[in-house]
């Protein structure tokens, strides 16, 4: 067997290990023959098929990681930042799918680590969170109320930018006239420990809509949601450091135009995480 | 030419995070490794029509980042091995978790950083994306003997590295354990 010293040398080896003699079987035989006789070549080739394995491990990781929303928009030829097309897409699947089915397909469990409040927990709904709840209280209290529905009518030129300063986030003024929905006003409303805004709207049936916004705990994820609780159906998301809940007695197609009408107009997104690539998996 | 079609967008976006991994691997600086990867995608959304269904389209993409890097390198001098002092700063930007064998995984991408892109390409290829020498040879534009040699070169250089048998003024690159 020692004539094939010649014929065993390196790179044959470093063949072998890769499974490139696989297709000569004879090749193959001549190499596991030689390493059979001769240990210190044997421990080498081991040696190079761990190194091997443990550049693949160590590098793995780098897999995982979400695709930036530019390069996405790149790909895709989207000249919008990729970043909001997830909830674009959950938004569109609202008319088909329920929120549970949306939050599911998503791979996102709500999570709000606030304890819902005493009026939560008078009738807490199976899922939704502390806040989602308050908002379809708020929404409760005050659209019946015929002249003091709001604290701050439209009409004032403060009234996005008092409730900016107040919740710590900005808050823009949607216009959901196309919708057929004027703005009425809006009020500074406690929420949890914090504060949060309601802006309401209406349309010339008198049907009012409100959208309450906040800002979100720091381990609250990305989500959109639709939630029906009576005749009152609530779309609740959380986006670029925001949280909002549309809530109206309306049917859910129409809700939905509207939730997606506020969020095209949503302020540009800050710091927000990446959900983008929470669709795509 | 036409923009690419959407079935082509679909299938490059989900070969981006193999394209993002081989880049950093290859480059290490984040910038510069970023910068591959736009530029790889950019040409890749120009050549769409090139891109033969039969092929796979990581060795298709990688081909491309193959030749990106090569015009990078001639373009700018500093894409060379990287000093040993800028080795750390690599490490931790490729995310290195405090694993117990710390000592070893950091000394491999040092190692890995000391080859030339020369052998860190085929090595990569190979170990990494499970590249069979063809398909490397294809990336590579180069003879399938070549890649051979070369990765059997390339695999005795990093193994000589973390045994600590480097070359003068590498000593850093021992392992640390």
């Amino acid at each position: 067997m020692t004539n094939h010293r010649d014929a065993i040398d390196d790179e044959l080896l470093s063949a072998w290990v890769d499974g490139e003699l696989d297709a000569s079987p004879e090749q193959r035989q001549q190499v596991e023959a030689w390493l059979r006789e001769h240990p210190q070549d044997a421990a080498r080739v081991r040696q190079w098929a761990a190194d091997r394995d443990a550049l693949r491990e160590r590098l793995a990781p780098l897999l995982g990681e979400p695709v930036p929303p530019r390069l996405r928009a790149l790909v895709l030829g989207q000249a919008e930042p990729a970043q909001r097309r997830w909830l674009q897409a959950a938004m569109a699947a609202g008319l088909l799918l329920t929120g549970g089915v949306i939050g599911a397909l998503l791979g996102r469990h709500w999570r709000d680590a606030e304890p819902a409040g005493p009026l939560a927990a008078a009738s807490a709904p199976a899922n939704g969170s502390g806040w989602v709840q308050r908002a379809a209280y708020a929404h409760s209290v005050y659209v019946p109320e015929p002249r003091h529905a709001v604290e701050v009518k439209a009409q004032e030129e403060h009234l996005a930018r008092w409730l900016t300063r107040r919740i710590d986030l900005p808050v823009k003024l949607f216009d959901l006239r196309d919708q057929g929905f004027e703005l009425v006003g809006g009020r500074l409303l406690p929420d949890g420990p914090g504060k949060s805004a309601q802006l309401m709207y209406q349309d010339a049936q008198g049907t009012r809509i409100t959208v309450y916004l906040r800002k979100p705990d720091q381990a609250t994820e990305a989500a959109f949601r639709y939630e029906q609780q009576g005749d009152v159906g609530l779309f609740y998301w959380v986006e670029a450091g925001a949280g909002y809940a549309l809530v109206g007695a309306l049917p859910k197609e129409r809700l939905l135009a509207l939730a997606q009408e506020i969020y095209r107009q949503h302020p540009a997104p800050g710091a927000a995480a990446t959900p983008a690539a929470a669709a795509s998996r | 030419m036409n923009p690419a079609p959407s079935a082509f967008r679909q299938q490059l976006l989900g070969a981006v995070p193999r394209l993002r991994r081989y880049a950093r691997s290859l480059v290490f600086e984040d910038a510069q490794s970023d910068d591959l990867v736009q530029s790889t995608l950019e040409r890749a959304l120009t050549h769409w029509y090139q891109f033969d269904q039969q092929r796979d389209m990581v060795v298709w993409l990688l081909s491309i980042a193959h030749n990106a890097h090569l015009d990078m390198r001639r373009k700018d001098s500093r894409m060379q091995i990287l000093d040993p002092s800028q080795l750390q700063t690599a490490q931790d930007s490729l995310g290195g978790d405090a694993g117990v064998d710390v000592g070893l995984r950091l000394d491999l991408l040092a190692a890995l950083a000391r080859l030339s892109p020369e052998q860190r390409e085929p090595l990569l290829l190979v170990c990494v994306e499970q590249f069979s020498y063809a398909e490397v040879a294809e990336v590579l534009h180069i003879p399938v003997g070549t890649v051979m040699s070369r990765v059997c070169r390339a695999r005795a250089a990093m193994r000589g590295l973390l045994d600590g048998q480097a070359k003068p003024g590498a000593a850093t690159l021992r392992r640390v354990v």
